[in-house]
């Protein structure tokens, strides 16, 4: 289960490296859950897309004798991963308390986001290659997938729109969200192009910050400070599709296979869940991942997100804390933290009313790695 | 429309023998089957036993973006149309299409595989115009 949750203050936040923010992050983790951070015996690191970030964290920590401690990338899909890890971990003896931690700081106050996610690549070999042809960075390969989506379903970009006005309006609930003034649909068509079709607010912030979780046992957690998160199912699904023939390319996610699955673990049906908390590095992203996760029918993502189901007060609980489009951009770790806040019941203006159930997705490189979790306040879902 | 720089490593080498020459390099088995000239081994059997085939040159729309360059002082702003098609032997290409209007894409539209340089001193690159053209 998730003991503890740490988050440093997020987005344009100057002077920390992201070792720092890292460091930063497990020991507001720790103190979070109530325990010293000595008794910390395992820790999962990540980092983003400007690293610096290793098992040299356990170092800064000044943590000793650790009984588990690696390094994980799978892009988005990591901090999912990392708590699945921790909890094979706890529950097989492996380590008891494990510090997962993932922090990053692209953001300088002299460039934009664009010099950070579009340049990193030498012009040379392979991917030289890709971005002499004039695919830089990720915001053209998503629009590739959106608008095959929208070729294939009839899909819109104003119904685009409705998922990052939902998400604005709970987003402005949010102390920590880096956006919070409400926007239209069409503020949303209004902005820029980005790369069509996606405009300048379906794509999601750049943050600086780190967050951390302490996973553990139910039985460890017993005498700690916060109200019990448990992870009930998990699974991942890593497509290995990345520039390939790819008939599924925009169509259909890795959510599709580990959604049911993490879901069928837990013993929970998608009807079942309180709040969803979805990766959104695009608008688009949400409504694939909705449609694999049998919200609504393949397909069927547009109309679903446009009949108002996600606002605040819709049927739908979804990125509470305005996720990645408005709130903060951590990666895996955006989602994970709004649905630990959420399950807790600590959401306080935004909070869900039903929180038992929270489904959580990671998704890395370009809809090529999936990780579901399913949190709970109750050990087994009822 | 302008493609960008680019030079050789020793893993693309030969692929870049191929575009000086007019040529889109695939990776080929010995049973024949396509792959994308990156792969080391067969997408389709995974053998590892792989030789360069040219591409046929034809190709059909998959999906497009569209990407809208700052223009720089006094100057227009480029748009270029980037698309994902599929070559007539089966893999996929990510590239830029030449001399259409987006408003004028259809999925399956023909396609034909051609090359720019952005100036001798950088590689030749793949990049689509419409079939026929």
């Amino acid at each position: 289960m998730i003991a503890g949750l740490g988050m440093t203050r997020l987005g344009k936040v100057y002077g920390p490296s992201s070792a720092q923010f890292a460091a930063d992050a497990v020991r507001l983790a720790a103190a979070d859950a109530g325990l010293r951070l000595a008794e910390v015996d395992g820790l999962l690191t990540s980092s983003g897309v400007t690293g610096g970030i290793s098992v040299d964290l356990q170092r800064d920590l000044g943590l000793t004798d650790l009984r588990l401690l690696s390094h994980l990338q799978a892009y988005g899909s990591t901090a999912g991963a990392m708590i699945q890890f921790a909890s094979l971990a706890v529950m097989s003896g492996t380590a008891s308390v494990v510090a997962c931690v993932f922090a990053d700081s692209p953001l300088r106050p002299e460039r934009g986001a664009s010099a950070i996610y579009g340049t990193r690549h030498a012009p040379a070999g392979w991917w030289g290659l890709l971005g002499a042809s004039g695919v830089i960075g990720a915001n053209p390969m998503y629009a590739l997938a959106a608008r095959r989506h929208m070729l294939r379903y009839g899909t819109t970009s104003e119904q685009l729109g409705h998922i990052a006005v939902a998400q604005r309006a709970w987003a402005s609930m949010n102390p920590a969200a880096q956006l919070r003034d409400p926007i239209t649909v069409a503020d949303h068509q209004a902005s820029r192009w980005i790369v069509e079709p996606f405009h300048l607010l379906d794509c999601c912030l750049v943050s600086n910050g780190g967050i951390a979780v302490i996973v553990t046992t139910a039985e460890r957690a017993a005498g700690m400070a916060q109200p019990p998160v448990h992870v009930l199912g998990w699974a991942q699904s890593h497509r290995g599709r990345y520039l390939r023939r790819d008939p599924d390319f925009g169509l259909r996610s890795g959510a599709a296979s580990a959604g049911p699955a993490a879901m069928a673990m837990a013993g929970i049906l998608v009807t079942d869940v309180d709040v969803a908390e979805l990766y959104d590095c695009y608008t688009f992203t949400v409504l694939l991942t909705l449609e694999d996760y049998g919200f609504c029918a393949k397909g069927e993502g547009g109309p679903f997100v446009a009949s108002g189901v996600l606002r605040p007060g819709g049927k739908l609980r979804l990125n509470t804390g305005g996720g990645q489009l408005s709130g903060y951009y951590m990666w895996g770790m955006t989602p994970v933290s709004e649905a630990v806040i959420q399950v807790r019941g600590q959401g306080g203006a935004r909070q869900a009313e039903a929180h038992e159930i929270a489904l959580v997705s990671g998704n890395g490189g370009v809809l090529d790695h999936h990780c579901t979790l399913v949190l709970s306040s109750d050990r087994e879902a009822s | 429309m302008t493609v960008g720089p680019v030079i050789r490593d020793e893993a693309t080498a030969e692929f870049f023998d191929g575009t000086a020459a007019g040529q889109l390099l695939l990776r080929c088995c010995p049973a024949a089957h396509y792959s994308e000239p990156a792969a080391a081994q067969c997408t389709t059997c995974g053998v590892t036993e792989l030789h360069w085939a040219p591409a046929a040159g034809g190709a059909a729309l998959v999906s497009w973006a569209v990407t809208d360059a700052k223009a720089a002082a006094g100057e227009q702003s480029k748009r270029t149309v980037l698309v994902i098609a599929e070559l007539d032997e089966g893999p996929w290409w990510w590239s830029q299409l030449d001399g259409a209007d987006a408003d004028d894409l259809a999925v399956g539209l023909r396609l034909r595989v051609t090359f720019r340089r952005p100036s001798d001193e950088y590689e030749a690159v793949p990049v689509f115009v419409l079939a026929g053209s």
